[in-house]
């Protein structure tokens, strides 16, 4: 590339890097799916080809994000045009879609399957056909400030709430990740995270940017842990970067067939939720002290991971006794590229380059979460509380709003009652998060309205969210009830409707010991 | 991997492995696992229990083409 523009504040571009990467190891693999490789100078023609399709600057680009290396040159092609990456789900119900799209004014997709009046679709150049036509440069790319990707998040309206991130954001994230990582030109790094959300970027960038291999193979997503474990033995993975709710089900499944995970892994990254101490003594046990246990910790708007610490292995502070049920598992220290605050309520605020542009279209719920100090540093409010341990490591106590974690993604409530309450049978809705069958779920209480057949209503609900929202969204439970219980200022008390509800349900969610019913668990610490 | 148990899959069995999983009583020969508050990360605990007992590899997709204990019993005689 002769556009090899000026270094960014502490870091190049994400795009230079990745160039400079296909100019060192040419031969080296950069991408194997099921056995198939390419290399980074296969890669790097590719990427360039779409970028020139696409054309200088062509503004955010929906892609059908799916787990091929299809979706890999897509989002590096828009970026090497100068455009922003927004992965629209082709699981999601087709109306999700379209607000999506239409959220974002997107006019551009990449690749088949968002097929939409107004949209320009660009394909892609094919990995297994010959060399792409032509080895120009790539076109001129836009600034440190423009957006990289959009991605949403949940909204309180029920309409997705976008999350601009730039340029700069991503590239001074993924340089820190590098180190933290330890990546080197020798790893194999799996693909596991959905390329609909932003922890694939955790995955894809540090690894495409470090010279190392990045393998996706479809036995990662079985369901099939023996199929897990095979696989990750097979494609010699060392680097592992998994949702911590899947974490704690890999655990319960080695600790249960007494199994390690194979020599190769050297790393498991995890990140999503609170790990859970019981799981973190389980992993102790077993034959895991030369794999390094790495708890990560930040939010969509201040792009990717903030905070880390290695909790087990190599390179973890020695404890002076094991971990156990109870424990706060501490979120980590700041990485180099980010400033932290802690506010007199305990929220904890980042800043500097990491922290994104705002809610595209979203002045005020801007203005709510991204303040500006007077040195010019921008900042952001994650709505964490957080306690710092006297080694300076923080941990996470809890949330200052109402938000929580499913399967590591976070969903505001007020969303998902939005959804609920739009239905003609629903006459008032509390929803909340809790702990159920031993992993964080959603669960609504649904009060009817006069004349709704109340004894469907429940499977009417579910299908009716199925076909608008994504699995995210749907509760695990939703009971239909006579009441809810309203707060001194007349709003629904979404915790004491849970109380009161909640020995009452459908029968699910008891007798493990896990508090449901009694008591709200300690919520969530934000991540993506 | 049948050499590592025989052990005929019944309905029973399976309902007992839905029970467990979900905490719920709530379970019958043709509840479906998804219906009853199940994900595909709970999912994963019936296909270890399963793999476990019955010596029978099933997948997430096989799964989510017959979430019911009288489903699977089907799909691990067919794997067998």
């Amino acid at each position: 590339m002769t556009n090899n523009r000026s270094i960014h504040g502490a870091s190049s571009d994400l795009i230079d890097a990745f160039t400079e990467t296909v100019r060192r190891y040419p031969e080296r693999p950069a991408v194997v799916h099921h056995g198939d490789t390419l290399t980074y100078r296969q890669l790097g023609e590719l990427v360039r080809t779409l970028a020139h399709r696409l054309g200088t600057g062509p503004g955010v680009v929906a892609v059908p994000a799916t787990h091929t290396p299809d979706t890999v040159v897509a989002l590096l092609g828009i970026l090497a045009a100068g455009g922003a990456y927004c992965p629209v789900d082709p699981a999601f119900p087709p109306q999700r879609r379209q607000d999506m799209l239409a959220a974002v004014g997107c006019r551009t997709a990449v690749g088949p399957g968002i097929a939409q009046p107004g949209v320009r679709v660009v394909e892609l150049p094919g990995t297994t056909t010959g060399t792409p036509a032509g080895a120009q440069d790539a076109p001129e790319r836009t600034g440190p400030e423009q957006p990289a990707y959009l991605l949403f998040t949940s909204g309180s309206t029920g309409q997705p709430k976008p999350v601009v991130t730039p340029r700069r954001a991503i590239s001074a994230t993924v340089d820190s990740l590098r180190t933290l990582f330890g990546l080197t030109a020798e790893d194999r790094v799996l693909q596991f995270a959905s390329l609909n959300w932003d922890t694939c970027f955790e995955e894809i960038l540090p690894t495409l940017t470090g010279g190392a291999a990045l393998v996706l193979d479809r036995d990662a997503h079985s369901g099939s842990f023996p199929r897990f474990l095979r696989m990750v033995e097979r494609e010699r993975i060392g680097v592992l970067d998994l949702p911590t709710a899947f974490w704690h089900e890999l655990v319960l499944h080695l600790a249960e067939e007494g199994l390690a995970l194979p020599e190769c892994v050297r790393l498991l990254v995890i990140g999503g939720e609170a790990a859970n101490p019981a799981r973190l003594a389980d992993w102790a046990a077993l034959d895991t002290g030369r794999i390094r246990l790495l708890n990560t910790y930040g939010s969509t708007e201040t792009t990717l991971i903030t905070h880390a610490v290695d909790l087990h292995g190599p390179l973890a502070a020695a404890r002076d006794r094991p971990w156990a049920a109870g424990d706060r598992v501490p979120i980590g220290r700041a990485l180099p590229h980010v400033y932290e605050r802690i506010s007199e309520q305990g929220e904890l605020l980042i800043g500097g380059p990491a922290v994104a542009l705002g809610y595209l279209g979203l002045p005020e719920a801007t203005a709510d979460r991204f303040t500006e100090d007077a040195e010019g540093v921008r900042w952001y409010r994650t709505g964490d509380r957080v306690g710092r341990a006297p080694d300076g490591v923080l941990t996470h106590q809890g949330r200052l709003d109402g938000e929580f974690k499913v399967r590591g993604i976070r969903v505001d409530p007020a969303e998902v009652e939005a959804h609920l309450a739009g239905h003609p049978g629903v006459h008032a809705v509390a929803v909340t998060g809790t702990t159920l069958a031993g992993r964080s779920a959603l669960v609504a209480y649904v009060v009817p309205r006069a004349g709704a057949a109340a004894g469907t209503l429940g499977a009417d609900l579910r299908t009716y969210l199925r076909d608008r929202v994504p699995g995210h969204l749907v509760p695990s439970r939703i009971t239909v009830v006579p009441e809810l219980v309203l707060t001194a200022s007349g709003k629904v008390d979404r915790a004491g409707s849970h109380r009161l509800h909640s020995a009452r349900g459908a029968g699910a969610g008891r007798g493990t010991g896990e508090g449901a019913g009694a008591q709200l668990p300690e919520p969530e610490p934000a991540h993506h | 991997m049948s050499s590592v148990d025989t052990t005929p899959a019944d309905t029973d069995g399976l309902v007992t492995i839905f029970r467990r999983v979900l905490e719920t009583d709530d379970v019958a020969a043709d509840s479906d696992f998804f219906l009853l508050g199940g994900d595909s990360l709970i999912a994963t605990r019936v296909l270890s229990a399963v793999a476990r007992n019955y010596g029978v590899e099933l997948s997430f997709e096989d799964f989510v083409l017959a979430p019911t204990p009288a489903g699977l019993v089907e799909l691990i005689a067919a794997a067998r």
